[in-house]
């Protein structure tokens, strides 16, 4: 009986040291990377392929949570607001062969594609829209990466409460997805504020924070290292993977 | 004294307690992901009309546990409780279960998705080790083992003197053992599959095969549940049925047999 009971409360202890032992290894550098080493795994066997689902009208859903950074509040988004964002310009630029501007109304003409897909958000929780806008891809093709490009990052108009600017960034391959598209409208409707107009990025094969709101350029790199905090995103600065599939 | 054999393969061993690392790091790191998004809907997309469990904190200090539309309060426990800093705050599993114990989205996922490839290796392995060997028929029930079910379960509530004979695993451990292996193991990998990046999208069907995404994470978390199950019935068995000889004989390999317990299959 006794043994029973030593046992007992050793596996008591060894469960409810879990959480603590588990926390300090968490902060141990070495094996945080070790933990990490799972996302390259996951990107090499199973990496970007295949179609997000798509859905109908009628599963549109009525809600669609606004859980970004907050909308700009800045004096240069408030004008391109009150502006009816006619005024809007997409640059993209870098390491690419055709630096471009593109100014809203050449942005609208190139519209050609309408999705209904899920976003699903790196918290759990799944919603369903309409996108419609045009193909990453036939932006790129337009601006010609250069043969030193790997990754198109996006830098957008919201920043955090301590200033620091959301960014996100996709390699060519998954840039090129036929379902990645520079979204300007949702559910047949201008994009509003909230939902991150005029431009925003709907990736609807990666988790939703890949899905960047208020683009205001696209820069073509090599690398994503220097920039920001050198993770190829505003989340992915926080810890959070940056091969985000769905 | 009984006889002792070797019971329990070296891979058995070390696959065994590789688990038992393994799913303690899934468990604690799966609720820190839960705590995200701490509902669970019976659909593919996020439907408070079908939801099944919602763990929540109305108002400051009060935690409240939802199933099926059923709130009970569970303050200190589920919904408001330790925040995993010394402090206390609305989370839905409190911090001394979770991985890491404040509450870090980004670094359950890093555990989570590590281990699951732990997990699914360790048991990958051992099941083709085990197989090959031929060990696994004796864990598995089969249609002689059922009228031995009930006889075993008297025994064990002390109603019989002797248990029905059976093999190396008596017919409630071959029960357990084959729905862990063939119902529970395969689901809760293949709802964590389908829930796993970049998978839905090469196959759809399988989220599907769940009722969709958020379906998906449900089953995966009912699935947890029964394996949590298993294993503090495994564990109350450990305890019960001789513990140090069940310690050794998973430590070591060598089991001293018991008057009761069976050699052959």
């Amino acid at each position: 009986m006794k043994r029973r009971l030593f046992l007992a409360s050793s596996i008591s202890s060894a469960l409810a040291a879990c959480s603590p032992i588990g926390t300090a290894l968490n902060n141990n550098a070495g094996f945080h990377n070790l933990l990490g080493a799972a996302q390259g795994l996951n990107h090499a066997i199973i990496g970007t392929h295949g179609l997000a689902k798509e859905y109908r009208e009628r599963d549109v859903s009525a809600v669609f949570p606004i859980d970004s950074l907050p909308t700009p509040t800045d004096s240069t988004y408030a004008t391109l607001v009150r502006d009816d964002f006619r005024n809007y310009k997409l640059v993209v630029d870098g390491a690419v062969e055709r630096r471009s501007v593109f100014p809203i109304a050449r942005l609208e003409q190139m519209c050609n594609t309408t999705q209904i897909t899920r976003h699903d958000c790196v918290e759990g929780w799944s919603v369903v829209a309409k996108w419609s806008g045009i193909r990453l891809g036939s932006i790129l093709d337009l601006v010609q990466p250069r043969s030193d490009a790997r990754y198109a990052v996006f830098h957008c108009m919201d920043r955090d409460d301590q200033g620091m600017p959301y960014y996100e960034s996709l390699d060519l391959h998954q840039a090129h997805h036929p379902q990645a598209i520079l979204a300007m409208r949702m559910n047949d409707q201008p994009i509003a504020p909230d939902h991150g107009a005029p431009v925003r990025l709907k990736v609807p094969t990666q988790l939703g924070y890949k899905s960047a709101k208020w683009i205001r350029r696209i820069e073509v790199v090599g690398s994503y290292a220097n920039l920001y905090g050198g993770g190829g995103g505003y989340w992915e600065d926080q810890g959070y993977e940056w091969y985000a599939g769905i | 004294m009984g006889e002792r054999i070797y019971r329990y393969a070296v891979a058995t061993r070390a696959s065994h307690w590789l688990w038992v690392i393994a799913f303690a790091a899934l468990v604690s790191s799966g609720l820190q992901i839960f705590n995200a998004a701490p509902f669970l809907d019976a659909s593919d997309l996020t439907n408070p009309a079908h939801r099944v469990l919602e763990i929540g904190s109305p108002s400051d200090g009060v935690g409240t546990t939802t199933v099926f539309g059923h709130t009970f309060t569970t303050t200190g426990w589920l919904g408001w409780g330790d925040d995993g800093m010394g402090g206390r705050s609305g989370r839905a599993f409190p911090g001394w279960i979770t991985i890491p114990a404040y509450q870090d989205l980004a670094d359950g996922r890093r555990w989570h998705l590590f281990f699951a490839w732990i997990a699914l290796i360790c048991g990958l392995a051992w099941l083709i080790s085990t197989a090959i060997k031929g060990n696994l028929r004796d864990m598995i029930l089969r249609p002689s083992d059922l009228p031995k079910l009930w006889p075993m379960q008297a025994y064990y509530l002390k109603l019989r003197k002797d248990p029905p004979a059976h093999g190396i695993y008596n017919p409630l451990q071959k029960a357990a053992y084959t729905t862990v292996l063939f119902v529970l193991a395969p689901l809760i990998v293949l709802t964590g599959l389908a829930l796993s990046p970049g998978i839905d999208a090469i196959a759809h069907p399988l989220t599907w095969l769940f009722g969709g995404r958020q379906f998906a994470r449900l089953w995966h978390f009912i699935a947890m549940l029964l394996l949590i199950g298993f294993f503090l019935i495994h564990t109350f068995q450990v305890l019960t049925q001789g513990v140090v000889n069940q310690m050794n004989a998973m430590i070591t390999g060598w089991y001293r047999l018991g008057k009761h317990d069976g050699v052959g299959p």
